[in-house]
């Protein structure tokens, strides 16, 4: 039999429900994508799956009583946003129907391997940016953070933050995916950001100056000049604090402006 | 004067203390407040010199009346002195913390005026933002040596981590060097900050209304190089501070010349960071893998190998322990080869319980299969070349160390998520 390949669209649930698909057709499968990452191939067996929401809650749920990192392969694959993850979440699927949980840590395998390292990049992005992220005050008392990142992170970073700020109001804008949460001090919503003000952050790494609140660049300078005295010249090493603090975070650090 | 120039001033004086950790305590914000503390600690920047800005970290004041030998803030140099005051540093906090430059303050102080007088400003800092401004981050807050009991209690109430510093790994270095401190006035608070740790810690278990005492417990910091000890003296040391004052994490400072004196030394030396390094790695196999001060060192090999991984250094000079079979060895055994890691040792365990491992397995794993392979046999299988004398491999394993920067000053990293 030839070995199929099954599209779905891009969400989590279509995703899911690709993948439960893959499973019960039984027989070999070559690829599971995101349709709009895929362009047919002569040959190819495509089978287009249409998202189904009880197969993917089906799915899901069985997922979850595998317990922990089965959850966490899952959803952060999916966040992690790779052509390739839809094939290892079969592949893991298919592990766990043999062995049960335990194959979640058969790390010779390549796919859980895979999945266990992807889903390492994403939570580590999003911690990493957890500290990454830099408010501004703008003049209507609202915090704003513009940032871009590798992994679809927002989610996490909107619980880390909605635990943190108390009752003062953010914004997280993700403007490479152009994705905004905002914090009203007791719920998340998604909002949409002025796109010429959206164009301005993502050109200079920064909110254009009539909307920063009074102080914003008073506190700014002092943080700037503190980063720059806590460092020690003795011990300057340039290459480490690039390699842990990677260069592509830098167009929205304040820090390291000018730099 | 400003602010900016207090802060320019009292963040420089600052900058030799080497920890900026904000693990180990777990807070969740409050009604009306602001903050909260991440159990694994976050890293909100790095510095030039590659290390970790997790806190505000600052002196309260430079102004001191102390004369230790190493210090630049010491009375008989000449230079800019400061002194914050408490809504100074309740504002930057708050307003760095807002724009999440930081996790929180990390506050110490030169001693001005009497060390109970630095002290009790010091806990007034921290009152002022636990009580008035209702901040829930981090606090590290610096003990003066020689503070009264009541004064380290309040501070034990407010802050995340408490630290008193050794500075200097013998009582005769101390007399030699910062002789307006001595050992008892040092001991006496890390004794007592131990102690109610582990009083309220035991308290809490039964009732949930117990109030937290310095939840992420305590460290301290000693000066390597400014004084003649040993590396089996500090290590020996830091076993101690860790199994009978139960100390979170005891770091290491590189001395850096500062200062001119007869007892230091030279201006132009630089800091030892290798020695430094090799001291966190050290520090490292006694945390996390079972280790003992006198397996690592000996009075007949009392320095750390420059240019030898600690571990490697022991697997070497216990070379008859080895070669272990992967499919069998314990978790413990595990953790002793040099190339295998918590992590690794922990997914070999894992693995097996599934089915035996192959030699194509192991790095995929996460073994450092260079380095483990010499140690190791799998399936009856030797790893590693059969032919090479001992020396040979002594030789193979230092050059396979590769000392550039990047691994230098890798302790500086927080410990990463699982
Ligand atoms: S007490 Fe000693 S180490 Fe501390 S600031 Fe004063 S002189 Fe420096």
């Amino acid at each position: 039999m030839t070995s199929s390949i099954y599209l779905h669209d891009g969400s989590f649930e279509g995703m899911l429900s690709a993948v439960a698909f893959a499973v019960k057709s039984g027989g070999s499968v070559h690829g599971i994508y995101d349709e709009k990452s895929y362009s047919v191939q002569l040959f190819d067996m495509v089978v287009t799956v249409p998202t189904d929401s009880l197969q993917a809650e089906k799915l899901f749920s069985y997922l979850k009583n595998l317990g922990e990192y089965a959850v966490q392969f899952t959803i952060n694959g999916f966040l992690g946003e790779e052509r390739a993850v839809g094939f290892h979440l079969y592949q893991m699927v298919q592990l766990c129907l043999r062995h049960g949980a335990r194959a979640l840590e058969l790390y010779r395998d390549d796919s859980i391997r895979y999945l266990s390292q992807l889903s390492r990049r994403v939570n580590g992005e999003a911690h990493r940016l957890s500290g990454l992220i830099r408010f501004r005050e703008l003049k209507e008392d609202i915090y704003y953070a513009p940032f871009e990142s590798d992994c679809n992170v927002i989610g996490y970073l909107a619980r880390h933050f909605s635990c943190r700020m108390g009752s003062r109001q953010w914004i997280l804008h993700d403007v490479g995916r152009n994705i905004s949460l905002h914090w009203d001090g007791s719920k998340v919503q998604s909002i949409e950001v002025d796109s010429a003000f959206t164009t301005y952050v993502l050109e200079n790494g920064e909110v254009p100056d009539t909307h920063l609140g009074n102080t914003e660049r008073y506190y700014q300078q002092l943080w700037q000049s503190f980063h720059a005295t806590i460092a020690n010249p003795d011990r300057e090493n340039r290459k480490l604090q690039r390699q842990l603090m990677p260069k592509r975070y830098w167009r929205y650090l304040v820090e390291m402006r000018g730099n | 004067m400003k602010t900016s120039e207090k802060l320019t001033i009292l963040a420089d004086a600052a900058k030799y203390d080497a920890s900026c950790s904000s693990s180990g305590s777990s807070r969740s914000n409050t009604a009306g407040g602001i903050g909260s503390a991440a159990m694994s600690g976050i890293c909100h920047s790095w510095s030039a010199d590659g290390r970790c800005i997790s806190l505000l970290k600052i002196l309260l004041s430079n102004d001191c009346i102390f004369d230790c030998a190493y210090c630049l803030s010491r009375r008989s140099n000449t230079l800019p002195r400061a002194t914050f005051t408490a809504e100074e540093v309740a504002d930057l906090t708050i307003n760095f913390y807002l724009r999440n430059y930081i996790e929180g303050l990390f506050l110490s102080s030169a001693v001005y005026g009497s060390p109970d007088r630095t002290m009790a400003d010091m806990v007034d800092v921290c009152r002022l933002l636990r009580k008035k401004h209702r901040f829930n981050g981090y606090i590290h807050l610096k003990v003066i040596p020689g503070s009264s009991p009541e004064l380290v209690r309040q501070a034990g109430f407010l802050a995340d981590r408490l630290s008193v510093n050794i500075e200097l790994p013998s009582e005769q270095s101390l007399k030699m060097l910062a002789p307006q401190k001595t050992k008892r006035t040092i001991m006496v608070p890390m004794q007592q900050i131990g102690e109610e740790y582990s009083g309220f810690q035991r308290d809490r278990m039964k009732s949930r209304n117990v109030p937290c005492f310095c939840p992420a417990g305590q460290s301290t910091q000693m000066i390597v190089g400014a004084s003649a000890e040993s590396d089996l003296q500090i290590l020996t040391l830091t076993e101690n501070l860790y199994t009978r004052m139960q100390l979170k994490r005891v770091y290491y400072s590189a001395y850096m010349a500062v200062n001119t004196s007869p007892n230091l030394p030279a201006l132009t030396s630089g800091p030892p960071l290798v020695r430094e390094h090799r001291l966190y790695q050290a520090d490292w196999l006694l945390r996390f893998y079972r280790f003992q001060a006198h397996e690592i060192l000996s009075a007949a090999h009392p320095f750390l190998d420059d240019r030898l991984d600690p571990k490697v250094a022991w697997a070497l000079r216990n070379f008859d322990l080895f070669p272990i079979d992967i499919n069998r060895a314990s978790y413990e055994e595990l953790l002793r080869v040099p190339g295998i890691g918590v992590t690794s040792a922990r997914r070999i365990i894992a693995t097996r319980r599934l089915c035996a491992i192959r030699e194509e397995d192991l790095k995929k794993i996460g073994l450092v299969v260079k380095r483990a392979r010499h140690f190791i046999t799998i399936g009856g299988k030797y790893l590693g070349d059969h032919t090479m004398s001992h020396q040979q491999l002594v030789g193979a394993m230092r050059s396979a160390e590769k000392p550039g920067s990047i691994k230098l000053l890798r302790e500086t990293r927080q410990l990463r998520l699982f």
